[in-house]
């Protein structure tokens, strides 16, 4: 059986794409980058004054056709990078009240077609391992202690990332777990896309 | 809900030499937040507690219109956004007595049965993570991955916010079947290949026994139970495509594994019967007063919505999550098991925490 999966490896070839360095094969219209103008009607906000704000958009539609998606992957923050970690990057997942989808998504940079671990990116269960803290939903109330819990078993330096509107503003569900002048990065979509997590996670340790 | 509503859960009292093992609520080894206690004298599991309270979260609800509640509804598990959002979207139909096509009701018949087939091979794919199984996860990573794609392109976004409103939906199904058929052929040879692995089927076998029939989806069909709201749905048309329910006598992970291997087939032939899919219907603006409820078969099991509406906004709204059946038939099934039983088993449920959490406020 053993020799049976070894064959199915190798019958599948490689399957990973050339994203980053090269453009996505297969980029998702929505999440991706808005253009538009005017002022129509968005629930959370994420337009006003004629300025879009990526980290607030839930990629609802409601402002079509006003406002077209771009098919940009690019819809990322990075305040502050670590190159130290350039050689191995370690992150330590966080949901801190999600939906679920963010939790997906993250987990997908890690299949075949994007193979976070050719980046030098891994993920640990332990905060003590961690480089980076990635947080994910709202603040439910019952994990606010888990989440300070985490943020102080982590080592020095660390990077603070918010992926998906819930974590960076509260999205349309709630509130976010820390204010937006915390966090070092911040990942726009909801859920973000793979694409999306992959080229802001490669340039948080300075790529 | 959060669980002290859950009066029925039972409580376990401990024993002389058992000792509690705390395991999350934040742990990278699971998908979501949740916290479990095993009560173990050493080996043996003598009892298992599920707290999902932790990431509960409260949702306002109450005194949107449609519109924007469904924004919301969406998002409760957004794994499962097309059965929660259809769900919803038929009892608000539902309430305000509204006649949908039978285009509309077939584009949700895609919708469903893309999501459940993703859905299924997520779950088989944790259940060979433990295993350690790298090509296989891989593979059905890779696999899982080509379906998020079809469906991107299929409803405009990968989880299907957005392509849904009252009498209306967005998805197109052009092209979509060759993709599925590449996928099935693909899919088939992982099945077939886990169907002959015996380390793997060993970690499956005889773990997890359910032990009484309050069970629903994939678990209660594992359990030669034929309870699937396809069979007997009073709205959507599966009578007119090639779907059976899929019933197996095990009662364990592997009859979980199982019938969920031949669901996700029968969801491709499924598809392929509903002919060519096209956006239907026009999203309007929907007011008026009423109640209503739904249900229908997501991938983890019976799913029910209840609205009450109030001029257009919602008055009152409630849902029954499969998960809230399915954690107690987990609990159930891990006494007298081992803690490397665990995973296989929590796995082979296909439980959404986010689901079952969630409070309308
Ligand atoms: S997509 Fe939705 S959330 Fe984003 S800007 Fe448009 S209306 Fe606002
Ligand atoms: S950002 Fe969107 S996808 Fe992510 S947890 Fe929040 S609602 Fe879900």
């Amino acid at each position: 059986m053993s020799n049976f999966w070894f064959g199915e490896g190798i019958r599948k070839g490689r399957k990973t794409e050339k994203f980053p360095f090269a453009q996505p094969d297969d980029p998702p219209a929505r999440p991706s980058g808005l253009e538009g103008s005017g002022e129509p009607y968005c629930p959370t906000e994420a337009i006003k004054n004629g300025k879009w704000d990526q980290g607030k958009c839930i990629f609802c539609r409601l402002c079509e056709p006003e406002y077209q998606p771009t098919g940009r992957q690019d819809i990322f923050s990075v305040k502050k990078t670590e190159p130290a970690l350039k050689k191995s990057f370690y992150i330590y997942k966080l949901d801190s009240g999600t939906c679920g989808a963010c939790n997906v998504e993250l987990g997908t940079i890690f299949d075949p077609q994007f193979d976070a671990n050719r980046l030098n990116i891994f993920a640990t269960n332990s905060p003590r391992h961690a480089d980076a803290i990635v947080i994910m939903g709202i603040l439910a109330e019952g994990m606010r202690e888990a989440l300070k819990n985490a943020y102080e078993a982590m080592p020095e330096p660390k990077l603070i990332i918010a992926l998906g509107a819930c974590a960076i503003s509260g999205g349309i569900l709630g509130d976010s777990p820390m204010v937006r002048e915390d966090y070092h990065v911040e990942i726009a979509g909801c859920p973000p896309s793979p694409y999306t997590i992959l080229e802001a996670l490669a340039r948080a340790r300075g790529d | 809900m959060p669980p002290h509503e859950y009066g029925d859960l039972p409580v376990h009292k401990m024993a002389p030499g058992e000792f509690n093992f705390q395991y999350g609520p934040s742990t990278g080894g699971l998908m979501e937040s949740v916290g479990i206690t095993l009560t173990t004298p050493g080996e043996l599991i003598n009892s298992v507690a599920v707290d999902f309270s932790f990431k509960s979260r409260k949702l306002n609800l109450r005194g949107k219109s449609i519109r924007d509640a469904l924004l919301t509804v969406e998002r409760i598990n957004g794994f499962h956004a097309a059965s929660n959002s259809l769900a919803f979207l038929m009892s608000v139909e539902d309430a305000l007595g509204m006649e949908v096509s039978e285009e509309v009701q077939k584009a949700r018949i895609l919708q469903l049965e893309l999501e459940r087939i993703r859905s299924h091979l997520e779950v088989i794919k944790r259940l060979c993570e433990p295993a350690g199984f790298g090509v296989p996860v891989n593979q059905l990573g890779y696999l899982r991955e080509k379906i998020s794609r079809i469906i991107s392109r299929a409803a405009g976004h990968r989880f299907f916010f957005g392509a849904n409103a009252p009498g209306y939906c967005s998805v197109s199904g052009s092209g979509i079947n060759e993709k599925l058929r590449e996928a099935g052929k693909e899919f088939q040879r992982i099945y077939a290949g886990l169907l002959e692995s015996k380390i793997f089927l060993n970690r499956l076998q005889n773990n997890g026994l359910t032990r009484d029939n309050f069970l629903t989806g994939p678990a209660a069909r594992a359990s030669g139970l034929r309870y699937d709201s396809r069979i007997d749905s009073a709205t959507l048309p599966y009578g007119d495509t090639p779907f059976y329910p899929v019933i197996r006598e095990e009662k364990d992970c592997f009859g979980r594994f199982n019938v969920r291997g031949e669901e996700i087939l029968n969801s491709i032939d499924i598809i392929a019967s509903l002919g060519n899919i096209k956006e239907t219907g026009k999203p309007s603006l929907q007011e008026g007063d009423g109640q209503g409820c739904a249900r229908l078969e997501s991938p983890q099991g019976d799913i029910f919505y209840y609205a009450g509406l109030n001029n257009g906004l919602i008055e009152d709204i409630w849902h029954v999550s499969p998960g809230t059946l399915n954690i107690r038939a987990f609990q159930e099934s891990m006494k007298g098991n081992i803690f490397t039983d665990f995973h296989f088993n929590w796995e082979s449920f296909g439980i959404w925490i986010s689901e079952v959490g969630v409070v309308f406020q």
